[in-house]
């Protein structure tokens, strides 16, 4: 089927477009340039056209989900809708069911998700999710951070064969690429314990979190993947956790990038992800104070490295992160139910509520944090718009964060009116900052940007023969002005007038009209298999002993991945 | 000694080949290390099954359902087809005002998506196993928290093991042998001798005998026992000298232990979910974990009964947002304990048609919820004939999850596993999510899809 | 016929030392407590439910020997067991898990649940555990499964009266069904 949209004005910032009025043109499933007469005409004259939302890092799919569902109803009761003809019932707020997650992303115009964290050894249950979720393609990652065998690699310098290791255990698991959480913390926390700081070892394997993500780096490069190391430090939302940060994203500074084709796509080497909550100063909650400037600042004078700011939305939602130790530290500040599962020689996870208030200075504080990071980093193309859904927030309020972010009036009405706390002004410098993104800026944050830090080819442009896959909003730029209207913002971009999936026309209106099968993104490294059967030959009488299924049930067999999207990454090219 | 003949059978050797790695199907070990020896598409021998697997396994042919059946006017079931068998079902379904689909556990995810798609299709309850097991677990979970670990972790980890209202032995048997006790893990190179085992059990129970330590509180005294220990966590000294039937002085004794391990873990079971205190006992046995927390290392993990009721649980809050006894029937989920879990849906006399699939009410549910069961049409999909066929009146024979049909099953622990096929199934069964399938599609020949609304209604609280 | 190897005729239980032949009291009061056991798994699984296996297995009433030794009962004597949700005969035997003295254990499964309490106190689950109930010697029999699930049920027979039900022919241990059995279906 062919299709064009017509006379819309289109930001597309992969390829320099900015509020240009043209037509999209698409084919069946991807972008063209060209269509016959019988193609059909959608008329967007004067509205925003983009390409559909690239969200780099939410947790939408996994184990830790289904125990925050499992032990918050009240949150599955928040949500809950009626069936209609074309969508199931939905649940939730902060921990939205499967079916109801795929349908509120399509409502907002966005297409692609990134799994941000999938422990191996369960990444069967993330792909039953997926497979559940509708309207997306997603890409998990799954951890290494704290893996055993990562750590004794990384502790004897082993590049090679962590690399090895790494592309065995995404094709065993259908991962994307390489995630470390909390390096050696989460093993830590196998003994109730914790890391503080970068050079802080592991109990027993003795490694330090440098060692193991430079090794971490080193493979990343070595395997010319399509993404960077995504990494979320040590010490996150401790007051004076900013050196840790700046002390990861230094170490990565001498690794080289590949320069691979399947890797050229990105700039970065080090991904550092929800940056706010590593960005803090001082000593304890009473005298914390902001780190965004100085993360802010080497990010500008950096270019090896990107992240996304993890933004607080000032909502009750559910934490749950691989950070487990975190997880405990918040359940003894806030005594709310936490709920815990370590995984065996892997990794672990936590979760608590958190209220997230306005009223509350820490709260206002990480607020404020979140927006200053935003609008210090002077590159959109180093940064992007995520809430670490759900920590921070639900995904479902990226559309008020692009209304805060384009109007400086909203944001220091916030300020002056004392909906936030005076913490804003007093210990950060949002007053001072009236930048004002503008829809090119959101369009990069939000598609372009998270695209090209994925590494992905085919999508967060509308380049010919990428897909189809694009967002239009009820929005005429040419006569709107953002920052006297933040609400039209917000419900705008909550229910765009079209979402389109891989040629399919999801949303219409803000109504879901249909509905198709998610894909699942991974990557596929081809030319080390001696390599990895040698490695797993020698992982084998380890694994015989110490974990608790078979050799043979461990991967993740082809039929749980039914619409896969295999990223083929040559070790030589 | 009493005078059974233990009767010795030699090692079977006459086979055809072993389908090795498979996955035992029955309690929720899901031990997925036992070897199958095959002859002539039959189960002879089956290698590392405990007695309940291997009993499973080697199944008593004699009553394995094989055809379909539905019930006469004259009250004896009468083999029929297929076809005729599945629409009488769907009709019964199609037609009904308030339907309930039990079970699931002892079946696959596979499965249980097609009969969720039923079930949301003409608006059904959807309730399995936990609704008489570890309801109250889950109930306090959703009150106090849930530190969990894989059972791996325990293998590799634990110095402590304690066993409360769970006698492993008879109904997890190689729980002890394989996870928890025995094996030598990674920090427990000793096994068995690294580790201090505690029973907390009201009866000298098997695997008390096999404990270090047996503490014998009073019927229905976990409670008190429980608070007493959080109050010595707490600092507190206790005033009465013996609470629940203990001595304080064990029960000082015993914390001090406990806070000394390096890492501790409960195994808790329906001791301490079926007794008066129900959830308050596991809200409590939660709180106590967590509190160890401060001082050291320590998990929780109930112990499920069926290989796929957790499965079940995980299913239905990835799809739905809700564990179990989820009621679909306004075209929207629904989860009130009391209100819309099976036995109280029974006694309060609500479905007019049951379906249990993979699950035995008869054997397991109270006489008064079972009454209701002799009122109204039931339908019953297993593969054994069982309490529950002697209230049935539309029988359908399903395949052998994990022998017959593959398929996908979640640990105790939340470890999903991919359950191999060893042999086919016999010619007249079929596998459980094709009978789901056909039901699926027959009931929505039969009837349109109520409860539909015209127009999608956001709810305003999330927004 | 292929029997399971795992079969077993009677639960292994130990012997009576004091065989006594009348008992000091008629009615004990103990607590009742149901749950599983080994030997009721492995039957119920393997789907030998309404052989005598499985009456012996999930059947019996485990009691501690010294309330035995009150109630005159020896090993394998029937007993009568009330509570205020029903009543049901069962085999009497020895507890491998005493001392327990004044409650009695009886495996999960129809017998346990003819008289345990389905109230559930809105928490989901029924109360399988720590119920009041009286014990006494009885000459009435342990029924087969099919039997007692038509006595207690009745729900294909027009007959309420609970002593002429329990009486009626027996419905045997194998399946009662119109149809081709298992060996034409091989």
């Amino acid at each position: 089927m062919e299709y064009i949209l017509k006379n819309g004005i289109v930001y597309d910032p992969a390829n320099g477009v900015n509020g240009e009025k043209k037509d999209v043109m698409f084919k069946d499933d991807i972008i063209v340039d060209s269509v016959s007469d019988n193609a059909k005409v959608i008329d967007v004259t004067d509205k925003i056209v983009m390409p559909a939302g690239v969200d780099p890092h939410a947790h939408v799919a996994g184990p830790k989900l289904v125990v925050g569902r499992l032990y918050r109803p009240e949150d599955s009761r928040r949500g809950v809708t009626q069936k209609t003809a074309i969508e199931r019932g939905e649940s939730g707020f902060s921990i939205p069911s499967c079916p109801t997650t795929g349908y509120r992303y399509s409502r907002m115009g966005y297409g692609t998700v990134c799994e941000a964290a999938m422990p191996p050894l369960e990444a069967k249950h993330t792909h039953e999710e997926i497979n559940t979720i509708p309207n997306l393609d997603i890409a998990p990652l799954p951890l290494f951070g704290n893996n055993w065998m990562v750590m004794e690699y990384a502790r004897e310098n082993r590049i090679d064969d962590l690399a090895a290791f790494c592309a065995a255990w995404m094709k065993i698991s259908k991962g994307y690429g390489i995630k470390i959480v909390n390096p050696c913390g989460s093993e830590a926390w196998g003994w109730g314990m914790n890391v503080h700081g970068y050079d802080d070892s592991a109990p027993y394997f003795d490694v330090t979190s440098r060692q193991v993500v430079t090794a971490l780096a080193k493979a990343n490069e070595k395997l010319n993947l399509p993404h960077s190391i995504h990494i979320h430090p040590n010490d996150l939302g401790h007051p004076g956790n900013t050196g840790t940060t700046l002390e990861t994203l230094k170490s990565i500074k001498d690794i080289k990038k590949s320069t691979a084709p399947t890797a050229s796509k990105r700039d970065q080497t080090v991904h550092c992800t929800h940056m706010q909550f590593h960005s803090y100063t001082g000593t304890n909650w009473k005298d914390a104070g902001s780190g965004a400037p100085e993360v802010a600042k080497f990010l500008n004078h950096n270019k090896y490295v990107t992240g996304d700011v993890g933004q607080v939305t000032l909502d009750e939602t559910t934490t749950m992160t691989a950070d487990a130790p975190m997880e405990y530290d918040l359940y003894r500040l806030s005594g709310l139910k936490w709920a815990n599962k370590d995984i065996e020689c892997e990794t672990a996870a936590g979760l608590i509520p958190c209220i997230y208030s306005p009223k509350n200075p820490v709260n206002t504080l990480q607020w404020a944090v979140g927006l200053e990071l935003f609008l210090s980093i002077d590159d959109p193309w180093q940064v992007c718009l995520t809430t670490d859904h759900p920590n921070a927030g639900p995904f479902i309020r990226y559309p008020r964060i692009i209304s805060w972010l384009m109007s400086s009036p909203r944001r220091m009405e916030m300020i002056e009116n004392r909906e936030v706390h005076k913490w804003a002004e007093k210990r950060t410098t949002l007053a001072t900052l009236d930048r004002e993104y503008d829809f090119n800026d959101i369009a990069t944050i939000t598609r372009a940007a998270p695209a090209r830090i994925d590494g992905y080819t085919d999508r967060g442009e509308l380049t010919p023969g990428c897909k189809a896959d694009i967002a239009v909003y009820d929005i005429k730029p040419n006569e709107f002005d953002p920052s006297k209207n933040p609400e039209e913002v917000e419900k705008a971009f909550s229910r765009a007038l079209y979402t389109i999936k891989d040629g399919q026309i999801v949303v219409k209106d803000g109504e879901i009209v249909s509905t198709k099968p998610s894909h699942t993104i991974w990557t596929n490294v081809t030319g080390l298999e001696d390599e990895e059967a040698r490695i797993i030959e020698e992982i084998m009488p380890f694994f015989r002993q110490y974990y608790s299924v078979k050799w043979n049930n461990y991967k993740v067999h082809d039929h749980f991945v039914p619409n896969p999207i295999r990223v083929d990454v040559p070790i030589r090219q | 000694m009493g005078g059974i003949r233990m009767s010795y059978e030699p090692p079977i050797t006459d086979y055809d080949h072993i389908v090795e790695d498979c996955t035992c199907a029955f309690c929720g070990c899901n031990c997925d290390d036992l070897d199958y020896l095959v002859k002539d598409n039959k189960v002879v021998a089956v290698r590392h099954a405990c007695r309940l697997g291997a009993s499973k396994i080697m199944e008593d042919i004699d009553q394995r359902l094989l055809v379909p059946m539905i019930r006469g006017d004259d009250g004896e079931l009468e083999e029929t087809d297929w076809d005729t068998a599945l629409d009488k079902a769907a009709e019964l379904i199609a037609h009904s005002i308030r339907p309930v689909f039990y079970g699931w556990s002892e079946t696959s995810t596979e499965c249980m998506k097609e009969g969720l798609e039923l079930g949301e299709y003409i608006g059904a309850v959807l309730d399995n196993q936990a609704t008489i097991c570890h309801g109250p677990s889950l109930q306090a979970m959703q009150n106090a928290g849930y530190p969990i670990q894989t059972l791996g972790e325990v293998t590799n980890r634990a110095d402590m093991i304690v066993y409360s209202g769970s006698n492993a032995m008879n109904s997890h048997p190689r729980h002890m042998a394989r996870y928890a006790v025995f094996p030598r893990g990674y920090f427990r190179k000793r096994g068995r001798f690294d580790r201090t085992v505690v029973t907390m059990d009201p009866k000298f129970s098997d695997t008390a005998k096999m404990s270090d330590k047996w503490i014998g509180f009073e019927q229905n005294g976990d409670y008190g026992f429980y608070n007493a220990i959080r109050a010595v966590l707490k600092g507190k000294k206790l005033h009465a000298d013996v609470i629940s039937g203990i001595p304080k002085e064990d029960i000082y004794e015993l914390v001090e232990q406990m806070k000394s391990a390096e890492f501790g873990v409960l195994f808790f079971g329906l001791g301490l979910t079926h007794t008066l205190s129900k959830q308050r006992n596991i809200d409590i046995a939660i709180k106590m974990v967590m509190d160890l927390n401060k001082d050291s290392k320590w998990g929780l993990t109930p112990m499920r009964g069926h290989f796929n009721v957790n499965g079940f649980n995980i299913f239905m809050a990835f799809e739905t947002g809700f564990a179990f006894g989820v009621d679909l029937s306004r075209g929207y989920a629904r989860y009130m304990l009391g209100e819309t879990n099976t036995i109280d849906l029974l006694t309060r006399k609500e479905p007019d048609v049951f379906m249990v699939i993979a699950a035995d009410p008869g054997a397991h549910f109270p006489n008064g919820a079972n009454q209701h069961l002799a009122n109204i049409p039931v339908i019953q999909c297993d593969i054994h004939w069982g309490p529950s066929t002697e209230l049935a009146d539309v029988v359908l024979p399903g395949s052998f999850i994990a022998v017959e049909c593959a398929g996908t099953s979640y640990r105790m622990d939340g470890v999903p596993i991919y359950m191999r096929k060893a042999i086919d199934k016999p010619a007249t069964c079929r596998d459980d999510e094709w009978i789901m399938r056909e039901l699926k599609e027959r009931v929505m020949k039969l009837r349109e899809e109520p409860n539909v609304a015209p127009k999608y209604v956001p709810n305003p609280a999330a927004e | 016929m292929f029997y399971a190897n795992t079969y077993l005729d009677k639960p292994v239980v130990d012997d009576l030392e004091q065989i006594p032949s009348e008992g000091s009291e008629k009615i004990l009061h103990c607590m009742l407590n149901t749950g599983s056991d080994i030997y009721q798994g492995a039957c119920k699984k393997r789907g030998s439910t309404l052989k005598e296996e499985y009456k012996n297995a999930s059947g019996t009433c485990y009691m501690d020997p010294r309330d035995m030794v009150k109630l005159g009962v020896n090993n394998w004597d029937t007993v009568l067991v009330k509570t205020n949700f029903g009543e049901v005969v069962l085999n009497a035997a020895k507890s491998r898990d005493a001392p327990h003295e004044g409650t009695v254990f009886v495996c999960k499964g129809p017998w346990a649940n003819t008289i345990t309490s389905h109230e559930t106190y809105c928490c989901s689950d029924p109360t399988y555990k720590g119920i009041k109930c009286t014990v006494e010697k009885t000459d009435r029999k342990v029924l087969l499964m099919a039997d007692l699930m038509r006595l207690v049920y009745k729900k294909y027979v027009d007959e309420t009266d609970d002593k002429v039900v329990e009486n009626m022919e027996s419905l045997g241990e194998m399946p009662v069904y119109r149809g081709r059995k298992w060996e034409e279906l091989e």
